[in-house]
């Protein structure tokens, strides 16, 4: 068997294939790290590949030899994490030097609910540090090439989860969503990216970055292992008192094709302005049309604070994350600054050595936002906009079942594009960050390509409603059948990256 | 909203954030950070008066756990990850001068 052959699987037909003996995991695991072994050295999606790991734990599933009614639902899936996400005994370093060397104690509630459903683990994926970043060219390590185009950004701050998938190097991934850094990058590699309701899935042994906006979601080739996915992910956990007192989803819920028909589908104009690429916006009108005509009740709202939420997100991120990232000191974990003359200065110098620019400089804006005297004039004020970011939604969903609007307003942009300016490069997240903000579930299919780069598609509904959002994501999906990307091999250029 | 924020206040903010930046690296972070609470003022186009603030998105009131020790196997693990220690204590350079005790 070759790549290419499973390059339309989904984890159904590799637990099809295994239970009919076509191949065992042991065979799976190994076409992906010869994929890994072959492509990442230009890609640079992986920090960390445990192919001894990866190979026992292959073996150990087979060794247990399960009956086909017995098979765990995630039996011999390969799997990619991004590099926040701990795993007991592989390295999770956020992308940062200041975590270069630690090794997680411990397994992240995602990981253990993985494991148990049989998942193997391939390794841990690029991100820009600390989740920072809408590129990978934070990441304090090197940045990852998209597949579609080595000379492009995969987006970020996931964007080692989303490239590994495009590239076939895992079937899927998960990563992290805090302003759109699931969303983004599986828009601009081409794949499928869920950000759930916040409290949906535990966030318990994720790295923090903004405790009120961090979920972590699936990065998939299609929206049915996306669902597969999240349907064992999801539900409560006592580890995390942000986790919502909800029962998991289930795909069970999903409507039918009948009730999906009668979904009413918002269009807001704040999402189709002069600003999005006409590539992106005229694609996403197309398929506006092609519903109306398939008999969909679409309507216009509005939603008149998204023009705030970029600027609110600014401060209330940021201001977050100076609290959060005050743990790295060198005192318990991680890098510390050699032969410091006193307990101050190793301090200081262990996080302006250890953390890379753009975390330095959003640790300074959050600490100013909170500080005294400006608390009021930029923290509340952030909070303030994100109430009517909120109230915006739940007036848009009293009207409408779904939304729809563009990922990104730019189709994928190239290394250094954006990285001089740390406001352009915000502005990459425009239109991911107010859901995030609301806390409410949004995916990110792709809906074609333009110039053999991907258009990313958000469908957005109403918190809790993943069911209806799923189940309308892979009927769009079934209807617009855009392939998921496919490469040969990757343009060994630009090495120096 | 205060329309630049001056060499000196971010020299204040990179010390309350336990950093230490060269006078150089203090010049360049304060056009950055300029730049980037130039647009915040556009916040200031909305009247937030009877707005109520959202810290966090809750959907029910937070579950709370039994208040339960529970062991734990990982301690020699995770004191293991630490730049020093001895006999089991996080060791960190000394915090008291002489002069001072």
């Amino acid at each position: 068997m070759n790549i290419e052959s499973v390059k339309n699987f989904t984890i159904e037909d590799y637990i099809h294939g295994f239970q009919k003996k076509e191949f065992s995991p042991s065979e799976i695991t190994r076409l992906f790290l010869d994929r890994i072994q072959d492509l990442d050295p230009a890609l640079h999606a992986f920090l960390t590949i445990d192919e001894e790991g990866a190979l026992k734990r292959a073996k150990d599933l087979e060794d247990k030899k399960f009956s086909d009614a017995e098979l765990p639902p995630l039996y011999g899936i390969p799997i990619a994490i991004k590099d926040n996400i701990c795993i007991h005994g592989l390295q999770t370093t956020c992308g940062s030097r200041i975590l270069q060397n630690y090794v997680s104690p411990f397994d992240a509630t995602v990981i253990e609910k993985l494991k148990k459903a049989g998942v193997i683990i391939l390794g841990k994926t690029n991100m820009d540090e600390f989740a920072m970043g809408s590129s990978t060219e934070n990441s304090g390590f090197r940045p990852t090439r998209n597949p579609l185009d080595p000379e492009r950004v995969p987006g970020g701050s996931s964007g080692g989860s989303a490239a590994c998938v495009a590239a076939l190097e895992a079937p899927v991934a998960l990563g992290s969503d805090t302003g759109g850094s699931v969303r983004q990058p599986a828009a601009f590699c081409g794949i499928v990216g869920l950000r759930p309701t916040y409290g949906r899935i535990s966030r318990y042994g994720l790295v923090s970055f903004a405790s009120s906006l961090d979920q972590i979601g699936p990065l998939t080739r299609n929206v049915s292992d996306t669902i597969t996915l999240f349907e064992i992910m999801s539900g409560q956990d006592e580890r995390d008192s942000t986790c919502a007192p909800y029962p998991p989803f289930s795909k069970n819920d999903c409507p039918n094709e009948d009730d999906i028909k009668k979904m009413k589908i918002g269009i807001a104009e704040e999402y189709l302005t002069s600003g999005v690429d006409p590539a992106i916006s005229d694609k996403i009108k197309k398929i506006i049309e092609l519903l109306s005509e398939e008999g969909f009740e679409v309507i216009n709202v509005s939603l008149p604070h998204t023009d705030y939420a970029l600027e609110a997100y600014y401060i209330v991120a940021p201001a977050e994350a100076s609290s959060n990232l005050a743990r790295y000191d060198g005192v318990l974990y991680g890098y510390r600054y050699d032969h410091p003359i006193n307990l101050q200065e190793m301090y200081t110098q262990t996080r302006s050595f250890g953390f890379g620019k753009e975390v330095l400089r959003r640790i300074v804006l959050g600490t100013y936002c909170l500080s005294s005297g400006y608390y009021d004039e930029f923290y509340l004020k952030g909070m303030k906009v994100r109430t009517l970011v909120k109230n915006d939604f739940d007036q848009c969903f009293q009207q409408c079942d779904i939304l729809l609007t563009p990922v990104t307003p730019c189709l994928p942009f190239r290394f250094g594009e954006k990285s001089h300016d740390p406001y352009q490069m915000y502005l990459a997240d425009v239109f991911t960050i107010p859901s995030a903000m609301a806390g409410i579930p949004a995916i990110s299919i792709n809906c074609g390509y333009y110039d053999n780069l991907p258009i990313g598609l958000q469908i957005l509904s109403a918190p809790f409603q993943e069911a209806k959002l799923l189940a309308f994501s892979t009927y769009l999906e079934k209807r617009l059948l855009v392939p998921a990307p496919f490469i040969e091999t990757i343009a060994d250029r630009k090495e120096s990256l | 909203m205060p329309e630049t924020i001056s060499p000196s206040e971010i020299k204040k903010v990179v010390s309350l954030s336990k950093l230490a930046f060269s006078d150089t690296e203090i010049e360049k972070f304060s056009l950055e950070i300029n730049n980037i609470i130039t647009h915040f003022d556009k916040l200031n186009q909305l009247d937030l008066n009877n707005v109520s603030p959202t810290s966090h998105i809750s959907w029910r009131q937070p579950p709370t756990n039994p208040d339960e020790p529970h062991a734990w196997a990982g301690r020699e693990e995770v004191i293991s990850h630490a730049p020093a220690v001895v006999d089991g204590y996080f060791i960190v350079p000394k915090v008291v001068d002489k002069q001072e005790e």
